[in-house]
């Protein structure tokens, strides 16, 4: 069995391209489980045609406890025999949904979520805030980290910041960073930034998904691309992005995630962040029309 | 090392010295570099014990502290008899923390008095992952409906609030506006916050000022004032202790208005303000309180000592001097009156103690307030030091001990037992950790935190106790058996 | 003055003198703004009544008194079973306090144990360095053969990866790198403090058997003639371990005792202070993968520890539930005879029919007896058990931590004996619900913990202390329960009190003294 996650920024397209990849994944005949880590429970939507999936928290707490639930409580199985559980969690502002997630992990494994399955999926909200939302990326659980990025900076900013987080348990775990997914937002030269951003952080981009509205269209009616369209070109990149993640087992690396100064200086040297005049800097609108 | 015992003083400070060193070489080298500012020997005309103190202890040494939760709750807020102390979060802070402080009080348990229950917010995962605020309200209805009689409810912060960010302010105040007023006292006492049970005190203390004496500002007495109203401040009544201290303060002329905590009720606290003096005993855990009440509403304080004839007779001369003639010959006439009783105490006690070593370590006050008890029996203590003191406690230490008292702050487990182990005190004083410890060695030993279930120890009837539990422990036949005759 | 230096008077005296009622009475009319006598008794009536008891168990949030601890404490109790390990538990240090005092006050021995003293910048940053230093604080310090890790709820809160930070540590040279530091995490939200027991075990079986984390090969598994035995969290583990160790040896079993603490809480007063004493070594652990079974006598302690080895090892396990009774303990011997193939011998049977003999001589005042029983869900099976034996009748048995698949378990074992009829169970209930039971169904005898005497103060209700913990009476954890010499042992106190009780309603003279009689 295969266990791999999928980080990255809030927004980034993260669950999009996630569960699109599995899709083209259990397509070609593997048996899939996906693991929403996300608060928001948005990580199988596509996949069950739902809104939003029962997830093990929310259950466990009408319940009583999470050891009242059984498996079948939890489980919802989609398109392609994929199965889907959510981890769930508070409304924003209270609680912990990172004690979440490891509560959710525990369940599921030691019910036996995980027996007759290829493939387990994690996929993550954000950034690694706290040691709950790191679970996935413990000893003996996700093997490779495939974190979801573009070319902004606050994705790139975010992209090294878990690759910091997957740095601090690949040296005692087995944690490894898999490849960077550019998920295209049409900004300048990004191509070519993702790609040197994953020559700094020790990795490779293991695919440029390119933007297209199909994807959009295909969410509306809360179904991946590749069930929606099968034959679109969009269905192909991701099948693409699929065959490369199967066959990149293994070949994860321990990152070397970059300086704040260094991050800023790639960008600058790339022409997305202007060079800071220092005599500028604290300076307010009508100070610097004086100077 | 000389393998004689050191007569001199320069021979026990040499003695102390090489002792120290040689605790301190067991450590890695962080952690003895730590150490090393923690352990000492008192130097005459010192005005602090030179030893660093109120700092994080070292992970996995064997401290003896314990956490802010203890502080507030096991401490300060727990004796306040006619509120329910609802302890916030898991099971088991609540739980160890059960009635097991020995706040003596009066009172029908469960309906008008509650300080030997444990209430529980009893948290599981799901309270955690998805907040307790919910519950908490929720509590604070159940507790409403079941012990209507309660006089308010405090909430104690176990470690998980703080962390998950409940908003126990919020429920505190909506639930408080929603019961007419009643006292709600939100507390924000987590474990890891701070470095020993002291910042729980502090927090408590805190806690009284914003969510009890700002709610009275403004409002009239509820009692009857005379000029010779006072409180008492610190003293925690275990085994009685602050009875025992009360009397002799009424039957000098004072009228005690209220008791904090041991035996309290928050009525007593509303009415402190109202006091002409309050009379301080343990500083460390109640002088925030005592200073907010000087500079906020004008009432001073004094500190004082009721363990031992010596010590009580001086504190009663003090605080009779901040009032008229009536009470300080009040003062002299409770002096007279026990003066019968200290001596019969120490006539027949002193000679069985007489020159015993004693070794403490204690925690608010008494490192320093029983050492004048000992002296009253002719003992010495030899060492001493402070679970959660401040600087401003090892200052004041300097008044009770002599030259070349070993001082140990924060001692480890390890420490105190080599320490024992080479000093060889007749006496050892501290915690129930620690007692089987040193009985195991053969060392006499008397719990000083809850007086091992006996009691009071203040003020001339509890000195009587005093001098009997330390000849008990120390003349007790039994420490002629342990070693087998084969 | 009431003092006196040639008879002292102690507080239980010294606060009943004229002197101090009067100056109480005082605080109290003029001070403390007393809710009014004829209210507070109304109050105190009210709660004695059905329809609060119906309020009290409609509590959904509130719990009071409850008849449990957390998980950590299990996992210290665990852990010191071990030779020369310390328990290392990660997160705030308050809590090693109280686990530390709780088990002192409880077994009146030393408690050790460490914390890795985490505070506020830990819980923002992560409890790393803690570990990192701890561990090797307490290596060099006490020189222990192992470090057991588990938590707090601070360190389970933040998420702290135990794995992970004590192989950090390791790289960073705070222990040996093929030191042993079991693991377990215990979230103290979860379960009761025989969870964390349970956890605890686990740990070690998988850290000692499963390849240490990873670092070296799993043991290999060929079974032999030897049996492992697991008392689980119990009270009277000093007791009960030694006499369970004379019966095995009587019946010539080969057997590993897992987690062994009946010698570190029970060090004589010789001089030396023994940190460490006896428990079970790091090469019986090794060995016990061999075993032919494993045998826990506490059900509920050990559920996923006996899972492992049952799934993962292929060993057979076999668990029962605290047995105290005749019945009981004569199917834990048939069991263990099965397993080894070693008959019962004659001295075991001789035992035996003494407790009967007991028995028979005295079940008459116990029988038609009502009985609340409350405890961990084992005890609670094991003492039932036994009153019916007596032909005494549970009538409330009450178990905070006990869950639903106990309390089917209770209520099975209830309708299969007649007298059981009239017996309810309550899981997940507490001290608070036991209030009510008490005064609005009364018993003859409550059977529990030191929190039981203000059970018994408020309903009259007198109290047999069997349980956990058990703070006002000495050295009861010393006798066992276990075995018919154990079973003899609860005879005995259940009938001091029952005796006790007859004595103290029949004493008054001229009124009651004709039958405070002289043979009972």
């Amino acid at each position: 069995m295969r266990q791999i996650a999928f980080y990255g920024k809030g927004g980034i397209g993260k669950s999009t391209t996630s569960q699109n990849t599995l899709a083209c994944l259990a397509e070609q005949g593997h048996k899939i489980l996906i693991v929403g880590c996300d608060p928001k429970a948005d990580s199988t939507r596509l996949i069950l045609h739902s809104k939003a999936q029962d997830t093990i928290l929310s259950l466990a707490a009408a319940a009583g406890s999470v050891e009242d639930l059984e498996i079948e409580d939890v489980m919802k199985v989609g398109y392609l025999d994929i199965k889907c559980v959510e981890s769930g969690g508070p409304e924003p502002g209270v609680g912990c949904a990172g004690r979440g997630v490891i509560t959710s992990i525990n369940f599921l494994e030691e019910n036996g979520a995980y027996e007759d399955t290829d493939y387990v999926s994690y996929d993550v909200l954000g950034d690694v805030v706290c040691g709950g939302f790191a679970m996935p990326i413990r000893e003996n659980k996700a093997q490779e980290i495939y974190i979801v990025m573009s070319g902004e900076m606050m994705a790139m900013y975010a992209a090294n910041n878990i690759s910091k987080g997957i740095l601090k348990y690949a040296n005692s775990g087995g944690v490894r960073l898999g490849a960077l997914i550019c998920n295209e937002r049409q900004t300048d030269k990004e191509l070519e930034l993702a790609e040197e951003l994953a020559k700094k952080l020790g990795t490779f981009l293991i695919k440029f998904v390119p933007r297209d509205n199909i994807v959009q269209h295909a969410e509306l009616r809360r179904m991946t691309v590749v069930e929606y369209a099968p034959d679109s070109k969009q269905a192909g990149e991701y099948r693409d992005l699929a065959t490369k993640i199967h066959a990149n087992k293994g070949n994860g690396i321990i990152p070397t995630p970059i300086t704040m100064d260094e991050l800023e200086d790639m960008l600058m040297a790339h022409g997305i962040m202007k060079q800071v005049d220092e005599s500028q800097v604290g300076l307010t609108a009508a100070e610097v029309a004086v100077a | 090392m000389s393998l004689s015992a050191p007569e001199t003083i320069e021979e026990i400070k040499q003695r102390n010295k090489e002792l120290i060193a040689e605790v301190l070489e067991a450590y890695p080298e962080k952690s003895k570099k730590n150490r090393a500012k923690h352990l000492n020997q008192f130097n005459e005309g010192k005005t602090d014990c030179s030893v660093k103190s109120n700092i994080k202890s070292v992970p996995g040494v064997m401290t003896i502290r314990g956490c802010a939760y203890a502080g507030s709750k096991g401490v300060v807020w727990g004796p306040i008899k006619d509120m329910i102390h609802i302890s916030h979060g898991p099971v088991g802070c609540g739980q160890y923390s059960w009635a097991s402080r020995r706040n003596y009080y009066i009172g029908t348990t469960g309906v008008d008095t509650f300080v030997t229950m444990q209430f529980t917010s009893d948290f599981q995962e799901k309270d955690i992952v998805f907040g307790g605020d919910k519950k908490l309200a929720k509590i604070m209805d159940e507790i409403m409906e079941l012990f209507p009689l309660n006089h308010g409810v405090t909430v104690q912060s176990e470690c998980p609030i703080g962390l998950i960010g409940d908003d126990i302010e919020a429920v505190s105040k909506q639930k408080s506006r929603e019961y007419g007023g009643k006292t709600i006292v939100p507390v924000r006492c987590e474990g890891f916050r701070g470095v020993s049970q002291s910042l729980g005190h502090h927090i408590a203390n805190d806690s009284i000022r914003d969510w009890v004496f700002d709610k009275m500002e403004g409002k009239p007495a509820t009692f009857e004032q005379t000029p010779y109203d006072v409180a008492i401040i610190g003293d925690y009544n275990i085994g009685g202790d602050a009875w025992s201290s009360r009397i002799l303060l009424e039957e000098m002329g004072l009228r005690v208005i209220a008791q904090w905590s041991g035996d309290g009720s928050i009525a007593e606290l509303e009415a402190t303000p109202k006091a002409k003096l309050n009379v301080l005993h343990c500083y460390r855990s109640m002088n925030y309180i005592s200073r907010h009440m000087e500079e906020k509403f004008g009432v001073p304080w004094v500190e004082y000592n009721f363990f031992g004839p010596s010590k009580i007779a001086e504190s009663l001369r003090t605080i009779a001097s901040h009032f008229d003639d009536k009470i300080k010959e009040g003062a002299e006439r409770v002096i007279a009156k026990y003066a019968a009783l200290s001596d019969a105490v120490i006539e027949k006690y002193r000679p069985r103690l007489h020159g015993r070593k004693v070794m403490l370590f204690v925690g608010g006050l008494r490192p320093r307030h029983v050492i004048g008890a000992y002296e009253d029996l002719g003992m010495e203590v030899v060492g001493t030091g402070y679970e959660f003191g401040h600087n401003d406690d090892y200052q004041r230490t300097t008044h009770y001990v002599k030259d070349g008292t070993l001082i140990y702050d924060d001692v480890t487990g390890f420490e105190f037992e080599k320490f024992v182990e080479k000093i060889q005190p007749d006496l050892v004083g501290s915690g129930i950790k620690e007692k089987y410890v040193f009985q195991k060695m053969g060392v006499p030993f008397r719990q000083m935190h809850s007086w091992d279930y006996s009691g009071p120890y203040h003020g001339y009837d509890g000195f009587a106790i005093f001098a009997r539990d330390m000849d008990m422990a120390i003349n007790s036949p039994i420490w002629g058996l342990t070693k087998a005759p084969f | 003055m009431p003092q006196n230096a040639d008879h002292v008077l102690d507080h239980f005296d010294l606060f009943r003198q004229p002197e101090y009622r009067e100056m109480l009475a005082n605080k109290k009319k003029n001070f403390e703004n007393p809710v009014a006598e004829a209210e507070l008794q109304r109050v105190v009536e009210w709660t004695k009544t059905p329809e609060y008891r119906e309020k009290n168990f409609a509590r959904e949030a509130l719990t009071v008194n409850p008849a449990k601890a957390c998980q950590p404490l299990g996992a210290v109790f665990a852990a010191v079973g071990f030779e020369g390990t310390v328990p290392f538990v990660h997160g705030s240090q308050g809590c090693v306090a109280y686990y530390r005092s709780h088990f002192s006050r409880h077994f009146k021995e030393p408690s050790s144990c460490v914390s890795s003293s985490m505070t506020e910048d830990a819980a923002v940053f992560g409890g790393l360095n803690n570990m990192v230093d701890g561990l090797a604080n307490t290596y060099n310090l006490y020189k222990p053969k192992m470090i057991s890790v588990s938590t707090t709820c601070m360190a389970e809160v933040i998420g702290d990866d135990l794995n992970a930070f004590i192989k950090t540590a390791k790289s960073k040279g705070s222990v040996p790198e093929a030191y042993d530091v079991p693991f377990a995490h215990t979230p103290a939200f979860v379960g009761s403090h025989i969870t964390g027991y349970d956890n605890v075990l686990k740990g070690v079986f998988e850290h000692f058997w499963g390849g240490k984390a990873g670092t070296v090969e799993k043991l290999q598994r060929v079974p032999n003639e030897t049996i492992n035995f697991i008392g689980g969290f119990d009270p009277y583990t000093v007791g009960n371990l030694r006499e369970i160790k004379r019966i095995f040896d009587l019946m010539g079993v080969e057997y590993t005792m897992i987690a062994d603490n009946s010698d570190v809480w029970d060090t004589p007063t010789d001089g030396t202070f023994r940190m460490f004493d006896g428990g079970t070594t790091i090469d019986e652990m090794n060995a016990a993968v061999h075993a032919k079974a494993t045998i826990s006598m506490q059900e509920y302690c050990t559920e996923k520890t006996l899972n492992y080895i049952k799934s993962e090892w292929d060993q057979e396990t076999v668990s029962f539930n605290h047995p105290i009774s005749v019945q009981a303990t004569d199917k834990f011997l048939m069991e263990i005879s099965r397993i080894t193939g070693k008959p019962v011998p004659d001295q075991l049977k001789l035992e035996r029919g003494r407790l009967v003999d007991a028995l028979a001589d005295s079940s008459a005042h116990i029988h038609g007896k009502k009985f609340a029983i409350y405890g961990d869900p084992d005890l609670c099976i094991g003492l039932a058990e036994f009153l019916m034996e007596c032909g005494g009748e549970p009538t409330h048995i009450l178990a905070t931590n006990g869950g639903k698949a106990w309390e089917a378990k209770v209520q099975a074992m209830l309708d299969a004996n007649q007298f059981g009829a009239n017996c309810h169970v309550y899981p997940l209930r507490d001290l608070w619900h036991m209030r009510s039971l008490l005064f609005t169904e009364p018993v003859d005898f409550l059977i529990g913990n030191t929190y039981g005497k203000y059970l018994e103060r408020d309903t009259g209700t007198p109290l047999i202390r069997i349980g956990f913990p058990i703070f006002d009476r000495h050295h009861h954890h010393r006798y066992p329960v276990w075995g018919y010499q154990g079973g003899l042992n609860v005879l005995v106190w259940i009938l001091d009190r029952i005796f006790e009780e007859i004595d103290r309603n029949t004493i008054v003279p001229a009124h009651s003294d004709f039958s405070y009689d002289i043979i009972r």
